[in-house]
């Protein structure tokens, strides 16, 4: 059991991350700080996926935010043709419940399953050719992914409905600490519950990749993976769970893109991916912990950059942190390191 | 080997195919073609079909497609039978440059093309008003804005070969006079005196939003900041977060939908002290389309897209408006775009300046061509245009430009959402006197 | 595993001798090639379906445009066909070539110093090969992976800064006015770069194609060469034996920036202007398919494959919506083509790996390479260098 002292990683790590957002806020100020906290958990949801994926097979899942791209649309028809929701707030909060239920569950289901097909037909197949293979199998699908979707829907970006309503959950006023004028705002119901979900469907992955005998499976297979076959733990199918559940989590970001941002578009996992990824190295690729916390961190660089006027710069700056992870910490924050990977 | 050979034997019948269907690329017949026997005489189409901008290009091209027709059908040039040489700029869904020089060369070389009506976008024409100017073809754009393509110094380095020979002219009302329109719109007519601008990078939203801002200030506004972001952009939140605190009184999106301005619309009315002042944008803005046509303001901002105004660079006022309408719905089953009339007048420039060289008894490709180019800018030349008479000065510009103001009004269509037009102005040209400087 | 039907075993008449000559001068061979490809492409078009197609100034053209996306081809080729290493941004050499020459001959830029194309087109490639140097440093270290992603990165950065410096590089506007080439007249004769006259600018697209195949070739078979494959198969292998990986690897990434660099001078000065939007990821994507289709470390199925697809793209997929709705074919007409091309790319790639990853056209050690590692024939011999027919 770990040790709940001072010195203890954990405590230290989670100190740590307390006071950084302490100081966000006071630097962005509550609306700004609201919306990097949404942002990031969006991010945190899809770099969950690329670093499970990377740490149990060590390919980078070029198609993974293309996944996400496909869970924002899957929620969008879902919601327009089945449900034939038009953009009006439901104010019914067992009904707007339910619905998202009914939205994110089949989504979940059918991006996991989309990850599956993609993994035993792109990948399986490839997991002992030249290291070149994979990559360029995994740009071909995301070609393929954005392509269909672009064919099915059109080019031009799709309008969500908006179904949450506006309700204000926290207002804070504007104060003044130490000569520093930290601007006040309020809450939207709809941020909370999103950062909420998120963080919920984090929490899930952590317990079950922790205490389940799927998820020792999928920690072993990750760690060694002939040892962990040679203990009995049937790999093609561990892998393919850890796509499921990477796809799922994925759709589940899509979903929660779309009503929050309220536009999905066929390129949209192009670069929200790549920021993602960013996210996933930065935390330490392989640690879910870690590409959780980059995820916000991500968001928080972009959102500091909009609110400084640099926001024509903020891919510049997302590229220029990984690129200089990469160079000089591959480790990232959380990871352990790497050593030469020639 | 094999693949080889199956390779070039796949290549080879594509080619088959594709020569046995049309004698030169890209063209289709006139579907007026009453005379039959005339000799065939060519406009090309130049501009962005595919993909993203089918919405700007279809409608356009057939805005010329109705003319062809019309004068086919009228016997305006007897002997003579109309064609369409319709090419597309559009890579991937995208209007690409390089794509347009292309196709702009396949234009010069067929002989039989004595004019044309494009491009779209003002990037494009960049590179294609060089090659039309080497070969003397006259280029009629019923879209392009940016200043550079006809204002001097700057229009003279894309006429590398003849520089005192203009081949490129438009019907659309420069940058430098739609963003001042709006700007006194916004300061004058909306009453709000102070706005943040944001713009998309891109070269139409930059220039449009340059202008925009030069004009307010002169007016007194004050501009409380300017942002760009590019069409990348997903979340817009952020930008407008930071400017509420500034409390403006209007929002100017310089810049078009496609390159992300519908979002920033949606995205931007979700931050406090957005919700209900004004927004207003350029043409690029201001399509016209309504809600349920994919991919426009409207449609992507829903409910955001109360409370929007904006300007197009053209008339709207034209004479026969129902009638234009009833045709241009008879022919192609849908409502006209914001830039078909405009389009259809740049083919009656093209079309009367063939009558006019026929008549002084020019029968050769070649002279038409040549006479159609010179004809356009000569001092003095009238066309008498759906969109009213035009005429175009020294640099190609037109010597009246109108700029039309437009809002939304969500209860229209059935609560779908549409624009109404509020009025039009009329400007005048400020290099309406000038001589082609040296 | 056999050679083909040419080789070294004598006998069989003039088609085998010739390959005997190709063998054995293999420069030579690449330069007559090009030489019939240059004098006989603008013959070919001149026949009468090709003619009744487009005229013979639109399809010389057409070459001329194709063979930029040849040279981006062969260049990428080395670095992700000979060296092994996935760039993904490879359309940042081809943007630092093409505002290169912009900076330096365009009347609009704000550096004003008219320099002409010649002496550009050499000093083009070597800024591109300094910065082939300068975005491969950090990479030297990274694995297949991050190495992509990396460089994905920089294929980004590089056209933001070009968008974004906008006092340097008139940003969106991009630099127009770029001059074209000029050469001096001999006697009555002179040879004009114009705007309607494609013919020059494709020669002169042949040669520099002829001499990049001619040096790429020569490198191939060096020591570097050797060096760079032996990185592609095994990377700890080859250091253990004594290669130096970072200078191999950052040689890799400069001589394929530099070609690059070519592409982008004669790009800049063909079109007459560079703007950000020309250099963006479609493009890169767009030649690592040319080069995977064309076969990976096979310099002439690269050029095969680059002038395919770059046909397909431009001319037949739009001419292909063209002819359907012409044709009225109930099903096949309401397609735009153009929308599924990206389609079929990604389709063809994936394909591609999983049935056949040496490309279309492999050379015969990448065959071996792939289908052996992926579990399939072992190969018992192991063939000479430089003497088999097919090994490019």
């Amino acid at each position: 059991m770990a040790s709940l002292s001072l010195r203890s990683p954990a405590l230290k790590s989670t100190a740590i991350i307390v006071a950084a957002l302490v100081v966000a806020f006071l630097l962005l100020g509550f609306p700004q700080f609201m919306n990097a906290m949404t942002l990031g958990a969006i991010y945190a949801l899809i770099a969950l996926g690329y670093t499970m994926v990377y740490g149990i097979i060590e390919l980078i899942n070029f198609a993974h935010g293309d996944v996400f791209m496909v869970g924002a649309f899957a929620s969008l028809w879902i919601l327009t043709t089945p449900l034939g929701l038009l953009d009006r707030p439901i104010n019914d909060p067992i009904q707007l419940t339910g619905t998202l239920v009914i939205v994110v569950v089949p989504v979940m289901i059918f991006m996991g399953i989309l990850g599956v097909v993609i993994e035993r037909f792109a990948y399986r197949p490839l997991r002992h050719a030249p290291r070149l293979a994979p990559l360029i199998t995994a740009i071909g699908v995301s070609f393929i992914l954005q392509n269909i979707i672009q064919v099915l829907f059109g080019p031009s970006p799709h309008p969500t409905p908006q179904i949450f309503p506006k309700f204000d959950l926290l207002t804070i006023g504007s104060f003044n600490l130490f000569g520093l004028d930290v601007a006040g705002g309020t809450a939207r119901g709809l941020n909370v519950t999103m950062i909420v979900v998120a963080l919920a469907l984090m929490g899930i992955l952590q317990l079950f990749v922790g205490r389940t005998r799927l998820g020792r499976a999928m920690r072993s297979t990750a760690q060694d993976r002939e040892a962990a076959s040679l203990m009995g733990v049937d790999i093609n199918q561990t892998i393919a769970i850890t796509f499921f559940i990477a796809a799922a989590l994925a759709g589940a970001g899509g979903m929660i893109y779309g009503l929050y941002f309220g536009s999905v578009q066929f390129n949209l996992g192009f670069y929200t991916g790549l920021k993602a990824f960013t996210a996933a190295v930065l935390g330490g690729i392989g640690n879910t912990v870690g590409a959780a916390v980059g995820g916000f961190v991500i968001a928080f660089i972009e959102v500091a950059a909009a609110q400084a006027g640099y926001n024509r710069w903020s891919e510049v700056a997302v590229f220029t942190v990984l690129i200089l992870v990469l160079v000089f910490r591959p480790s990232g924050l959380f990871g352990q390191a790497l050593g030469e990977r020639a | 080997m094999k693949l080889a050979r199956i390779g070039v034997l796949g290549v080879s019948a594509a080619l088959v195919f594709a020569a046995c269907s049309n004698s030169s690329p890209g063209s289709s017949s006139g579907a007026g073609a009453s005379g039959g026997a005339g000799k065939v005489i060519k406009i090309g189409t130049e501009l962005p079909m595919s993909g993203g901008e089918t919405a700007n290009g279809v409608p356009t091209q057939n805005g010329v497609k109705l003319a062809i027709d019309q004068a086919n059908a009228q016997n305006l040039l007897p002997g003579w039978t109309l064609q369409l040489n319709g090419q597309d700029d559009a890579v991937n869904g995208v209007h690409d440059a390089g794509q347009g020089g292309k196709n702009m060369t396949s234009l010069v070389n067929d002989p039989m093309v004595v004019g044309e009506v494009g491009p779209f976008n003002s990037g494009v024409a960049q590179v294609e008003i060089p090659i039309a100017n080497a070969a003397g073809l006259l280029m009629c754009s019923p879209a392009n804005t940016n200043t550079g393509l006809t204002y001097p110094p700057d229009a003279k380095q894309y006429r590398t070969t003849n520089p005192t020979k203009i081949s490129y002219v438009r019907l659309a009302a420069p940058d430098s006079i739609q963003g001042p329109a709006g700007a006194d719109y916004v300061y004058n007519d909306l009453g709000a005196k102070s706005v943040y601008i944001l713009d998309d990078t891109e070269t139409f939203g930059v220039g449009v939003g340059d202008s925009f801002q030069a004009e307010f200030v002169k007016d007194g506004g004050q501009v409380v900041k300017r942002d760009s972001a590019p069409k990348s952009t997903t979340d817009y939140t952020p930008l407008f977060t930071a400017v509420a605190s500034m409390h403006p009184a209007a929002v100017y999106l310089a810049g078009t939908t496609p390159t992300g301005m519908g979002l920033a619309l949606k995205q931007g009315r979700t931050v406090s002290g957005f919700e209900t002042i004004p927004f207003m944008g350029p043409d690029g803005v201001a399509d016209l389309g309504d809600g349920n046509t994919q991919g426009s303001t409207i449609n992507i901002a829903g409910q955001a897209a109360a409370n929007v105004s904006g300007t197009v660079a053209g008339i709207h006022d034209i004479p026969d408006a129902a009638k234009f309408q009833t045709d241009y719905k008879a022919a192609f089953g849908a409502d006209p775009g914001a830039y078909s009339a405009i389009a259809y007048a740049c083919a009656q420039v093209i079309i009367q300046g063939i009558k006019a060289a026929v008549a002084a008894g020019t029968t050769d490709y070649a002279g038409i061509r040549e006479a159609v180019r010179a004809g356009a800018t000569a001092a003095g030349n009238k066309f008498d245009t759906i969109i009213g008479s035009v005429s175009f000065d020294v640099n190609g510009d037109t010597t009246s430009p109108y700029m039309s103001f437009y809002k939304t009004d969500l209860t229209l269509n059935n609560g779908v959402g549409g624009w109404t037009w509020v009025k039009q102005q009329a400007f005048t040209d400020p290099n309406a006197s000038a001589t082609l400087a040296p | 595993m056999t050679a083909p039907s040419l080789s070294l075993r004598g006998g069989g008449g003039p088609l085998a001798s010739i390959g005997r000559f190709r063998t054995a001068h293999r420069s030579i061979s690449i330069l007559v090639t090009w030489l019939i490809i240059g004098l006989g492409l603008p013959l070919v078009v001149e026949l009468p379906l090709l003619r009744d197609f487009q005229p013979q100034v639109v399809w010389v053209d057409g070459f001329a445009l194709s063979g930029i996306y040849i040279l981006l081809a062969l260049g990428l080729n080395i670095v992700v066909g000979f060296a092994g290493l996935l760039d993904l941004g490879y359309a940042a050499f081809f943007a630092i070539g093409s505002y290169t020459f912009a900076l330096a001959a365009s009347p609009q830029a704000i550096t004003h110093l008219n320099i002409p194309f010649w002496p550009m087109l050499i000093v083009g490639a070597l800024v591109a090969a300094l910065f082939g140097t300068l975005l491969g440093a950090p990479t030297l270290r990274l694995r297949g992976d991050y190495l992509a992603i990396v460089t994905l990165g920089f294929g980004e950065i590089v056209p933001a800064v070009f968008l974004n410096a906008d006092t340097y590089t008139r940003g969106t506007n991009g630099i127009g006015g770029i001059p074209q080439p000029q050469l001096p007249c001999i006697g009555d004769f002179c040879v004009k770069f114009t705007f309607l006259d494609p013919f020059p600018f494709f020669w002169t697209m042949v040669i520099i194609l002829a001499v990049v195949m001619v040096i790429i070739y020569r490198l191939q078979n060096s020591r570097l060469g050797r060096a760079w494959m032996a990185i592609r198969e095994d990377e700890l292998a080859a250091a253990s034996s004594g290669i130096n990986t970072i200078t191999t690897k950052l040689l890799a990434f400069s001589l394929g920036a530099s070609t690059a660099g070519f592409a982008g001078v004669f790009s800049a000065s063909k079109l007459g202007n560079v703007d950000p939007n020309q250099f963006l990821f479609v493009v890169s994507f767009t030649v690592l398919a040319m080069v995977v289709l064309g076969g990976m470390g096979n310099s002439w199925g690269v050029v095969i494959g680059a002038f395919t697809l770059y046909t397909i793209q431009s001319v037949l997929l739009k001419e292909l919506n063209q002819f359907f709705q012409a044709q009225h074919v109930p099903i096949l007409q309401s397609i735009d083509f153009v929308q599924y091309q990206y389609l079929l790319y990604g389709i063809a790639l994936v394909a591609m790996m999983l049935l056949r990853p040496e490309g279309l056209f492999p050379s015969t050690r990448r065959r071996q390479e792939l289908h052996e590692a992926a579990g399939g024939v072992e190969v018992t011999d192991v063939p000479p260098p430089t003497t088999e027919i097919g090994d490019a």
